[in-house]
């Protein structure tokens, strides 16, 4: 693997542990399957790139993205609380109206360039120069600053009042209500910042790519719980904040594990998601894996 | 404190499988009053307590709480002025979260939860000397997750949970069924202390006669939706678990009659 496939994979890892953090959000706090983050990631990238075209400072435009990620989020939860459709379902209907959404926020194309355009990468270029690194790993840098900043407000947040109840809401809603917590209310709003961090993420993609493109979303939520699993299987599952945290460090394993796989020539790029997948399914079934085996070791002994 | 009138809740209305489950049932609780109900499978005591608690609304009725009008109240609104124990010990606590966790859950009950710290470091002395009451150790196991505690620990834990901030009403359903009859008389013990203590207003369903009779205030049997048999506590305290036996069945030969007639007239 060379340097620059290498810093590559951690700068991916760090921008998806944005997306990742989001996911656990859904998946882990609110025990909420949301596929809707198929469908935020591109739109937050169609948000910040059609703001980016228009003139818009970069650093702006991702408080729009976040926002309309957010209210896709939103959407999801309250057509699962109001409207009781199956959440997966629901998510499902949202990523599919996002998909249209987004070619129209992009001004009817799939795709929208930002190669001409100022990012938020270009100012930082000369200020990481000038500190005599090299400027190849700017954006490393910022995604791990913004990585560790989402990391701490996470960590944060859950030990509030309301980030308790959100933790409780997932555990057990029924207890919950019976101690005076909507649960509409936390769901939607929990899904909601779990959009943004997706949105978020998917700005910051295109700014550093170069481009929003409506396609981008496809496999993110795959990726988003291969990153969990990775980072739970790696450092444990018993404190909370250590999951955080592996989340992240989990994403970025994910992606190194990826550009190690593509070094090797039998695979293509468009493996890639063959591969996640297959990683995700045998990281699910871990737990179940490893019990029968101890079991079967119980009963030679006996 | 609490009055409930003509409450009726339908299952399945409209349908082949309509069922009256309340049929307009009239209840009125003086404050401090405890009363037990009991009453067969499908007689609508659950249902009463879901009418309460915001969990399954009623079709027609009123429901008056502490001198406010909570029939349109949703579940979560009136859990400010109601504590409940479920009767599953698993229901009424978070398994993956902590003691102090979830007793700082329980302590926030109809309060507004903001960005303040989710457990205050000055809550840790109050639910220390809470659960030191319960002797079961657990004011030792504070940071423990919930779901490492023993079915009975869990249903203490629950009852002092909803007791924490004291509550207009306490409504107990069945919350000592499920576990076994030692453990079961320590959470009842522990029922009654803290009842009498706070003079809570309280009303519990239960299965077991014994009970019925030897605790509370009152003790109401429900039928088919209504409350056939009210007793005060100089009746209760005549009763045996044998009347109340013979009284289920005087209600089942009841029911059979309403059946016979029905048959004469179809």
């Amino acid at each position: 693997m060379t340097f620059y496939s290498f810093t590559g994979a951690i700068e991916q890892g760090l921008v998806f542990g944005l997306m990742a953090l989001g996911v656990f959000i859904t998946f882990r706090v609110l025990d909420f399957p949301d596929l809707t983050v198929d469908g935020s990631l591109p739109l937050g990238a169609a948000v910040s790139a059609v703001l980016i075209t228009k003139g818009y400072n970069p650093w702006f435009s991702l408080g729009p993205a976040m926002l309309a990620g957010f209210v896709a989020g939103m959407i999801t939860g309250i057509l699962t609380t109001k409207l009781k459709i199956l959440h997966l379902l629901a998510s499902i209907l949202t990523m599919t109206a996002l998909y249209s959404i987004n070619i129209r926020v992009m001004g009817g194309r799939p795709n929208l360039s930002l190669i001409n355009s100022t990012t938020v990468f270009d100012p930082l270029r000369g200020v990481v120069d000038k500190l005599g690194i090299n400027p190849w790993l700017t954006s490393s840098i910022l995604f791990l600053f913004l990585a560790s900043v989402v990391v701490i407000f996470i960590i944060w947040l859950l030990r509030t009042e309301f980030g308790q109840a959100l933790l409780a809401t997932g555990d057990n809603p029924g207890m919950i209500t019976s101690l005076g917590v909507n649960t509409h209310f936390t769901i939607v709003m929990g899904v909601g910042l779990s959009n943004a961090l997706v949105a978020l993420c998917g700005a910051l993609t295109a700014q550093n790519q170069g481009a929003a493109e409506v396609g981008m979303g496809v496999g993110t939520i795959v990726a988003g719980l291969a990153s969990i699993v990775v980072g739970e299987t790696i450092f444990g599952t018993r404190r909370l904040t250590v999951r955080i945290i592996s989340a992240v460090l989990g994403s970025v394993i994910y992606r190194l594990a990826i550009a190690v796989a593509l070094s090797v020539d039998i695979f293509t790029p468009s493996d890639l998601k063959l591969i996640t997948t297959i990683l995700v399914i045998v990281a699910l079934c871990m737990p179940r894996i490893k019990d029968h085996f101890r079991n079967r070791g119980n009963r030679s002994n006996a | 404190m609490l009055e409930a009138s003509e409450l009726t809740k339908y299952f399945n209305r409209g349908t082949v499988n309509e069922v009256m489950a309340l049929n307009g049932l009239d209840l009125t609780v003086t404050p401090g009053e405890f009363i037990c109900i009991i009453g067969s499978n499908g007689s609508g005591k659950s249902t009463l307590m879901g009418c309460i608690s915001g969990t399954a609304p009623p079709d027609y009725g009123k429901t008056i709480l502490n001198s406010q009008d909570i029939t349109l109240w949703p579940e979560y609104k009136r859990a400010g002025l109601i504590g409940r124990v479920f009767q599953d010990p698993l229901a009424g606590t978070c398994a993956s979260m902590s003691i102090e966790e979830n007793m700082a859950l329980a302590v926030r009950r109809g309060r507004r939860r903001g960005f303040r710290k989710g457990v205050g470091n000055h809550e840790r002395e109050l639910f220390r000397s809470t659960l030191a009451r319960l002797e079961l150790g657990l004011e030792k196991r504070l940071t423990d997750p919930v779901g490492l505690l023993s079915g009975g620990q869990r249903q203490s834990l629950t009852l002092l949970m909803s007791t924490l901030i004291q509550p207009k009403l306490l409504l107990l359903d069945e919350h000592t069924a499920a576990l076994d009859p030692k453990t079961a008389g320590l959470v009842m013990d522990l029922t009654c202390s803290l009842v009498e203590q706070e003079r809570l207003t309280t009303l519990m369903i239960t299965h077991n006669m014994q009970q019925a009779i030897s605790f509370g205030h009152r003790l109401i049997m429900m039928h088919q939706g209504k409350i056939i048999l009210d007793f005060d506590q100089a009746d209760k305290a005549r009763l045996t678990v044998r009347d109340l036996i013979q009284q289920f069945h005087s209600a089942a030969i009841d029911l059979a009659g309403h059946l016979s007639d029905r048959l004469v007239l179809g």
